[in-house]
């Protein structure tokens, strides 16, 4: 199960405006749980107002760096990369789970490959760890790196980028691509769109010539750029990914408390699946949730049922339930109403209950 | 550039790379996608292993032992990638009875039982190594074709081990041709194969789903699927035709 290890601050680096670069260090004892691989990533949580947030930032360091170092880039309304532009500094302890993510290839210091990176915006962090780890330790590999970036001031780890670029000379290329800023060739302004990765594989890269990629920026830029690599050749094994960020939701809700009374022996129950909702009359003995659902004809989602696998979790937005069995939830989930719905029971006159959030 | 949601970028053929970026149902159909493979790989270990001891020889006892081995070791590997969403993986072993069957004669189609997600051609016992080599040939040419399709989903991190234990997967269904070759040499054998192979065909075609799925297009605008369950079953049939006609067995 996850588990959380406090991590000391030990520096905090401006790096733009909108991004800090946070070096951290674990405790002696948890030293060999965060040693990581190249591109891997640490979930981070923090109480905001008594809500337990949870965020996942990319490592930016290379293996051979001897830190452990993020780089958090402030987005719009985002309560943790806000708190950790403007509060966080050193000293402070942040609780984070050790590092993950498979955002990677196998390392082979004997061979002399050409990998392309695409990163957008703070999509550069695992790319960096990944660039450096790879000029490091394959001595004979290069890399090329297209970067996309709104204008000049917001490229984060540039100074970084340009140092490593005179220490590994002629390995690493960098092509800045800047949506608002006109530079001297045309594929170096815009967005990364089809017409670019054309002119990038007539111009800058042949593409029988790369042997991976790795993509880490917005959806549209990683369909894109995935397309073209599949259409310039390069199979499914090649091409590794990483979508950053947008999954995640801003700031959980609070649910909403039902006043209903409690005496009834049956509860009316509101579930909604795939955008629909349907309401039932139930039990509140004798049929779990789920059941209740799969008999009014919800193809509601489950496998185990029997409280370990979490597939038919759902979230309880209004009523009260008592759930017999977790062995999947965490605590701060089961705070924010998370229910398994294959061991849930109404406890309240009325619940609403929703598996699409 | 972030102006799109997450359902286009499924739509589009978007990969998602971690369980912190997947939406809520795609949660709970991507874990059941887990639970049925697990469920089937532990059910499939489970069941051949009685089989070790009617293997007839030393060679064929190590493919079977082989097939035991890698298939439980294919279940954990898959099963990793449920941890990550919090599935306490331990408990999750000890879940269900991996061994038990049904009556041979049970009719299940193509139904779950109760919340065991193995496929329902899991359930129906072997009887004997005949028996056995045949049902391992039926299906798993038709994991080859269910793994193939799968090593395709959306959330790359279980496509990755779905590339990875595919070559391995099709080294057993390629196990089981080898040993009807020597099955079919004799006459009994022939006999013998013909009647497992009219009992298992049927049942492997079960565990393609249903033609008209409403569910396939759920999970095809996840990219959890993408081709249909009709596509892929008839992929089966003409590799399994062809095999069986290298055979003489149709």
């Amino acid at each position: 199960m996850a588990r959380f290890l406090p991590l000391e601050v030990t520096d905090v680096q401006k790096d733009t405006r909108d991004a800090v670069v946070v070096t951290l260090r674990p405790r002696a004892e948890d030293a060999a749980r965060f040693a990581f691989t190249q591109g891997q990533y640490l979930t981070f949580r923090r109480d905001f107002d008594g809500e337990e947030l949870r965020r996942s930032y990319s490592i930016c360091a290379g293996l051979d760096d001897g830190a452990l170092k993020v780089g958090i880039k402030r987005v719009d309304g985002g309560a943790f990369s806000t708190w950790a532009n403007e509060e966080l500094s050193t000293g402070d302890l942040l609780d984070a789970m050790p590092p993950m993510g498979n955002f990677h290839l196998p390392l082979d210091g004997s061979k002399g490959r050409h990998y392309l990176g695409f990163a957008g915006g703070s999509g550069i962090t695992p790319v960096l760890s990944i660039l450096k780890t790879i000029l490091a330790r394959e001595p004979k590999s290069r890399f090329t790196l297209v970067y996309a970036n709104r204008q000049m001031s917001s490229i984060m780890f540039r100074e970084e980028l340009e140092d490593l670029k005179n220490i590994y000379l002629g390995r690493l290329s960098v092509l800045h691509v800047l949506e608002t800023e006109a530079q001297d060739i045309d594929l170096f302004t815009g967005r990364i769109d089809a017409e670019k990765m054309t002119a990038l594989f007539a111009n800058w890269v042949d593409p029988d010539d790369v042997d991976a990629a790795f993509i880490c920026g917005p959806e549209p830029m990683m369909l894109t750029i995935a397309r073209s690599l599949k259409d310039n050749g390069l199979n499914e094994d090649q091409i590794k990914f990483e979508l950053f960020a947008s999954g995640q939701p801003g700031r959980a809700k609070h649910k909403a408390a039902s006043t209903a009374a409690d005496s009834g022996e049956a509860c009316d129950a509101t579930v909604t699946l795939d955008g629909t909702t349907r309401s039932f009359r139930m039990p509140k003995s004798g049929e779990s949730l789920l059941d209740a659902a799969l008999a009014n004809n919800m193809d509601a989602p489950f496998a185990c049922k029997a409280g370990v696998c979490s597939t038919c979790r759902a979230k309880v937005l209004e009523g009260e339930v008592e759930m017999q069995t977790n062995h999947a939830l965490e605590d701060y989930e089961v705070r924010q109403g998370y229910v398994l719905t294959c061991q849930c029971y109404p406890l309240s006159d009325r619940i609403v209950v929703s598996y699409d959030q | 550039m972030t102006d799109m949601s997450i359902d286009d970028y499924l739509a589009h053929g978007g990969k998602l790379t971690s369980p912190g970026n997947v939406p809520a149902r795609y949660r709970g159909e991507l874990l059941r996608l887990i639970a049925s493979f697990v469920d089937s790989e532990l059910a499939a270990s489970a069941g051949f292993a009685d089989t070790i001891n009617d293997a007839p020889g030393i060679k064929s006892r190590i493919a079977a032992a082989r097939i035991v081995l890698e298939k439980a070791d294919h279940a954990e590997r898959v099963l990793a990638k449920m941890a990550e969403f919090g599935v306490d993986t331990a408990r999750y072993e000890g879940v269900h009875p991996w061994a038990a069957r049904v009556a041979r004669d049970a009719d299940l189609s193509a139904t779950r039982q109760g919340g065991d997600m193995r496929l329902s051609v899991f359930h129906y016992p072997l009887q004997g190594w005949v028996d056995a080599v045949v049902m391992n040939v039926v299906q798993g040419l038709a994991a080859n074709v269910q793994i193939a399709e799968m090593a395709q989903v959306s959330y790359q991190p279980l496509a990755e081990v779905f590339r990875a234990i595919g070559p391995v997967e099709a080294r057993h269904a390629e196990l089981g041709l080898e040993g009807l070759a020597h099955i079919v040499a004799t006459s009994e054998g022939r006999a013998a194969a013909l009647d497992s192979l009219a009992y298992w065909r049927p049942r492997v075609a079960a565990g393609f789903g249903a033609a008209q799925s409403e569910r396939f297009e759920r999970l095809a605008r996840l990219g959890l699927r993408h081709r249909t369950n009709e596509a892929l079953q008839a992929d089966w049939a003409t590799a399994l035709d062809a095999h069986l006609a290298d055979l003489s067995l149709i």
